[in-house]
């Protein structure tokens, strides 16, 4: 019973501090009265759905505290990706040579909201799509299939991806 | 720091243009799907780049990047649901080696 009102607390803390970073994004000010405003909204909808955002299965506490600066780099490796990947899929776009493929390959990451990471990421990427992903095998559609073997694939389609993922959720 | 907002802006409207023209050269669900999903992801997200960049430090920005994390959670998602309900409603994906078997003189090999 102990165990379950602290592990509930701390869910409405993770709840609380994710809205509340979002208003003072929204709003942009440091006034007292909007401040007031803010805590008290963001108090009451955590208190009503931080059930529903933070799964109470989900014990593992370490897998919901990302690392900001490992997050940041990720994000920044991802746009870099993005672009690269765009002006090869320009390319394609123009010669119209294509050979696409679909792949299937296993992901190592452990926390649900890593996986969920790593899929936006690959689909994110232009010239992939993830098409399934049941627990830990994903199924992706490759616009430039250079290999179809597994864990080559897999590397050259997740490799940096899944590696600074796994230094953000840990 | 304008114009560097509208080399974003022209970015986004090259990566628009040659995702419409992919919508229109590839062949099957999938091919499609990826020059009109992931191209207009790179051109959308530079539209907000270029936005950023030509509002400065001030309360839009901090705005844009709101609208930017969601729209970083929610196209992938959508992309990947359209190619998901396709894959299972049962479409073989096109290869390029298809080309080939509908030869007739291949045919016999099949």
């Amino acid at each position: 019973m102990k165990l379950k009102t602290r592990w509930a607390f701390i869910r409405f803390c993770i709840t609380f501090l994710f809205l509340f970073a979002g208003w003072l994004l929204f709003t942009w000010s440091l006034d007292p009265g909007s401040l007031l405003a803010g805590f008290a909204a963001a108090f009451i909808i955590a208190l009503l759905t931080f059930r529903i955002f933070v799964e109470e299965e989900e014990a593992g506490r370490r897998a919901h505290l990302l690392r900001p600066h490992m997050l940041l780099v990720f994000l920044v490796v991802l746009i870099f990706n993005m672009y690269i990947a765009s002006f090869q899929v320009l390319f394609f776009i123009l010669r119209g040579k294509i050979n696409p493929a679909v792949v299937h390959f296993r992901t190592r990451l452990k926390a649900d909201i890593a996986r969920v990471a790593l899929t936006s990421a690959i689909t994110l990427t232009p010239g992939t799509i993830t098409i399934d992903l049941e627990d830990d095998h994903l199924l992706v559609h490759w616009l430039d299939a250079r290999t179809t073997h597994s864990r080559y694939a897999g590397n050259l389609i997740k490799g940096t991806y899944e590696k600074l993922l796994k230094r953000v959720w840990i | 720091m304008i114009i560097a907002a509208y080399v974003f802006f022209g970015l986004g409207i090259i990566f628009n243009i040659m995702g419409n023209i992919g919508v229109l050269v590839f062949p099957d669900v999938y091919t499609r799907l990826q020059a009109s999903s992931t191209c207009s992801t790179t051109s959308v997200f530079s539209f907000f780049i270029g936005c950023m960049l030509y509002a400065g430090w001030g309360p839009i920005t901090g705005r844009l990047v709101v609208i930017t994390l969601f729209f970083f959670v929610t196209n992938p998602i959508s992309a990947h649901i359209i190619g998901r309900f396709a894959w299972q409603s049962g479409i073989v994906p096109w290869r390029k080696s298809y080309l080939n078997r509908n030869d007739p003189s291949e045919d016999e090999d099949d």
